[in-house]
């Protein structure tokens, strides 16, 4: 039997024991990776005070709380995209899903079925996540619905944040119909949308095909404001959509795209960022035979705006984002490119202005780090959303620690 | 069909002599029938190899041990030597291994490459005869496609053997497939010679689901069980009327061989020890039922592959004498699966006479199992776990050697075990690391920094 050290996990709750909400708190001696010009701050401090980031850098003064970081790194929380986190408990189980729908359209708001109190959320946080991009699952309709921020507090009230971020589609390889179908329908609505809004500013009476509630989201996708997010692999496919940018000028992000890097220049030429699985390296069909380890490294070297998101099993262990991001640096990418890719770039992508940097005026969503967060050795030692604690207890430790626990007594006891 | 048991072993015995009473009978007995047990033979043949030293490696041996600084002599294919300050024989290539790690070739348990390849396209759905709930008669290597991009893929990321099996929507799901990872035209030139047949067997909601959706058996947990136990009973009697027969032949008369029935071969192997089982299974009181069942029927209930409550029952498991094959966080996707814990196979290792094993039933995740086995390695020791690297590698090697009955034949860098190894540029843990040499059979059939041992599926072959 091999002897199970005891102290160290004592040490690690003792540690977590910080008063649970201060005025102002300081983490000092730290390596910070703001995402900024500022770059990587050595033995350096970060101050914030009722969720908000007030100072960054080098700071004498005190603060109600105040945490020694001893030199360990200290990031913005990571942000996940394109999952259903929230929105589902267990895949077969239908009645604990809530991910999407076939009869969608650009007014379907998936998070309306968020559940703060998930149990797959705090696993996530465990992975440092403090905020997500959830996005509704595939629908054959043109728009599969919108795609909302939360923040992964667990708390009931207040984790959706109250605007769509984008509209998702889902083109490219179809069983049931050619491809070429599903393109037009999106073109046609966008150009459709965009000759009324012309029609309407000399014709009160301008009709749109769309219902107020999804014309209102389209509107703004048509005009630019809110980008559109297409799930598409095939490069042949990736210029199509950039098309539809160029014409129509709407914000178009490219999720998916395993074979991205073969027009990664068209990419950066038309600024599309492109959401992607760095491990993806097996073609999963006819539209991927060019799937890459090295398709984050060669966008990123033509210039193209890289996200990294899970798409395996994207709710269940997204917590796993920061591993991705580790093995993309194993492919490539530099550790700073990595760390950007699940940071400061969706954060920007997604118009989530106020968090996936370290400055003065975001949101304090920091996450304290045991080694390297992209390491396999590295793990949470604290974690904070908008300035609050948030702890990284799972049910997984809840099930672990009553099957370590010796007893006479049968371990549904054992809480 | 039994006759006369007891005296018909003793004339067994007898016949066995040079002469006897039978002789004058002999003349009256057709061909003794047999059972083929490999119609399909191995044609693996190793690929070109040399004398090589690997020096100054940190070597994970796979029996638990960590030897900084030290060489490894690969010679005709087997592992000559381990040791400091080898002397390098005549002609042997030498790899200056300075902080790279060594360790045993990844074997991963439970793989589906081939059967269900990449691409995924509906004319490669190959994995699961869905058609019957007891289907022992299928032999997965016969759905294998050589051609799978997979299988190169896996060998980049060190996986040097890996079994095959069928999927899991039948409660017996067909006989699955020992694999060397070598590129070949043919199935037989990958097959793992004298690795033992495994048979797959499934627990739970998979054969449910799928028959009881068809107002099929089964349809519950309970119709499961019933499904299996219906299944052992004809195998005894088939496996009762074949010994019949052969201790009738043996006593010198002319019995009628029972009649072929490949269903029933498959489950009489097991019964007699040569096909281990492998079970995929989640649920910590199905695993005790199926333990049970085995018992019942006589043959070992062998591996459980999936085991996402084997923590419950990690102590059953050892007494046992069966692995169990894990993710190390794989959950959440069917009822069965909802009892993750990050420390699943941490809890079942820290048992005495444990066998515990880190699988990736993915093409994707046999491409980083060392990763995987990283990611068990370090949680577990932040929860106290007294775990080290040389520790980890053992789930992904001996004990899965040991699953797959081939310990005797690679799994560890002792002498004279096939050079089945893999040079590392650090870690094998980190997510940082990569496999820079693969060696099989001590043929080099992967380096990183030369593609002239990169292959690539003809499948791949000048697509654009």
């Amino acid at each position: 039997m091999r002897h199970i050290k005891t102290g160290l996990l004592a040490g690690l709750v003792a540690a977590s024991m910080m008063p649970a909400m201060a005025a102002t708190t300081l983490i000092k001696n730290a390596t910070i990776y703001t995402q900024t010009a500022q770059g990587v701050l050595q033995q350096s401090s970060v101050l914030f005070e009722n969720g908000t980031i007030v100072q960054v850098g080098d700071y004498d003064g005190s603060a109600d709380t105040v945490i020694d970081a001893k030199g360990a790194i200290v990031t913005p929380g990571l942000i996940g995209t394109m999952n259903q986190l929230g929105l589902i408990e267990v895949d077969a189980v239908s009645s604990s899903a809530d991910v999407g729908t076939d009869k969608a359209n650009a007014a379907f708001d998936p998070s309306l079925a968020f559940n703060p109190k998930s149990s797959l959320i705090p696993l996530a946080r465990k992975g440092g996540i403090t905020r997500n991009v959830v996005a509704p699952t595939y629908s054959h309709s043109v728009i599969a619905g919108q795609l909302k921020a939360v923040n992964l507090s667990g708390e009931l009230e207040g984790s959706v944040h109250s605007e769509p971020v984008a509209v998702v589609s889902y083109l490219g390889a179809s069983s049931e119909d050619s491809r070429a179908v599903a393109l037009a329908k999106l073109r046609h609505q966008l150009e459709d949308l965009q000759q009324y809004l012309t029609k309407k500013k000399t014709d009160e009476d301008a009709k749109s095909d769309l219902s107020e509630r999804e014309r209102v989201v389209m509107e703004r996708v048509a005009m630019g404001e809110l980008p559109l997010v297409i799930y598409v692999d095939r490069a042949a496919d990736i210029l199509q959509v950039i098309e539809l940018k160029t014409e129509l000028g709407v914000e178009l992000v490219i999720n998916s795209g395993m074979e991205s890097w073969v027009v990664a220049e068209q990419l950066a030429a038309a600024n599309v960022p492109v959401i992607l699985n760095a491990l993806a390296a097996l073609p999963s069909n006819f539209d991927s035979l060019n799937a890459s380890l090295h398709n984050a490294q060669r966008l990123e070297q033509a210039g193209v705006d890289v996200i990294i998101a899970e798409s395996g099993d994207r709710n269940h262990r997204l917590y796993q984002l920061r591993f991705q991001a580790g093995h993309a640096v194993a492919n490539g990418l530099t550790f700073e490119q990595a760390l950007s890719a699940v940071t400061s770039t969706p954060a920007e992508v997604f118009g989530l202005t106020d968090v996936g940097q370290i400055a003065p005026g975001k949101r304090a969503d920091l996450v304290l780090w045991s080694h390297d967060p992209l390491d396999l050795q590295g793990a949470v030692e604290k974690l904070w959303i908008d300035g609050k604690d948030a702890s990284t207890q799972s049910r997984q430790d809840a099930l672990r620690d009553r099957y370590m626990m010796k007893s006479d007594m049968p371990k549904a006891y054992l809480k | 069909m039994r006759l006369l048991p007891i005296s018909a072993a003793m004339f067994g015995a007898i016949a066995l002599s040079a002469c006897g009473p039978q002789d004058s009978q002999k003349g009256a007995q057709s061909a003794h029938q047999k059972i083929n047990t490999n119609p399909y033979p191995s044609t693996y043949k190793v690929l070109p190899r040399q004398t090589t030293l690997i020096t100054n490696a940190t070597v994970l041996t796979g029996t638990g041990e960590r030897l900084n600084q030290t060489d490894v002599l690969i010679q005709d294919g087997i592992i000559a030597q381990v040791g400091t300050d080898l002397t390098a024989p005549e002609n042997v290539q030498v790899i200056d291994a300075k902080g790279k790690w060594v360790t045993p070739g990844i074997i991963d348990v439970h793989s589906h490459l081939g059967a269900y390849p990449s691409p995924r396209v509906e004319s490669h759905q190959d994995g699961n005869e869905m058609t019957n709930p007891v289907t022992a008669e299928v032999w997965v290597e016969h759905s294998v496609w050589p051609q799978d991009p997979g299988f190169n893929k896996a060998r980049a990321g060190g996986v040097t053997t890996l079994q095959i099996l069928p999927g899991s929507a039948n409660l017996i799901g067909g006989r699955g497939v020992t694999l060397k990872n070598v590129p070949s035209v043919t199935m037989q030139g990958m097959k793992f010679p004298l690795a033992p047949y495994g048979l797959k067997m499934a627990c739970g909601e998979n054969p449910k689901r799928v028959y009881g959706s068809r107002t099929e058996a089964p349809q519950t947990r309970m119709g499961n069980m019933a499904g299996y136990r219906e299944a052992w009973i004809e195998a005894q009697q088939y496996r009762d009327a074949w010994q019949s027969y052969d201790a009738d032949y043996e006593a010198g008369l002319n019995p009628k061989a029972p009649e072929r029935n490949l269903q029933l071969d498959t489950l009489k192997g097991v019964l007699d020890g040569d096909i281990l089982i492998h079970n995929h299974c989640y649920k910590a009181e199905e695993m005790a039922m199926m333990i049970d069942l085995s018992n019942e029927f006589g043959y070992h209930a062998g591996t459980f592959h999936h085991g996402v409550e084997a923590y419950k029952i990690a102590d059953m498991l050892a007494q046992n004498g069966s692995c169990a094959a894990l993710w190390a966080d794989w959950w959440g996707f069917k009822m069965e699966a909802y009892d993750m814990v990050l420390e699943n196979v941490a809890m079942v290792d820290a048992v005495e006479k444990s066998c515990a094993i880190v699988h990736s039933d993915s093409e994707n995740d046999i491409q980083r199992l060392n990763q995987e086995a990283g990611k068990v390695l370090y949680q577990a020791q932040r929860s106290g776990f007294d775990l080290k690297e040389e520790d980890a590698i053992v789930w992904l090697t001996l004990n899965a050697a040991k699953s797959l009955g081939i310990e005797d034949k690679t799994g560890t860098l002792e002498s004279q075990k096939n050079a089945d190894l893999v040079i590392w540029n650090q870690n094998p843990f980190s997510v940082y690391a990569k496999a820079e040499q693969v060696f099989i059979d001590g043929a080099k059939v992967f380096d990183r920094n030369d593609s002239a041992y990169q292959a690539t599926s003809d499948f791949l072959l000048g697509q654009q």
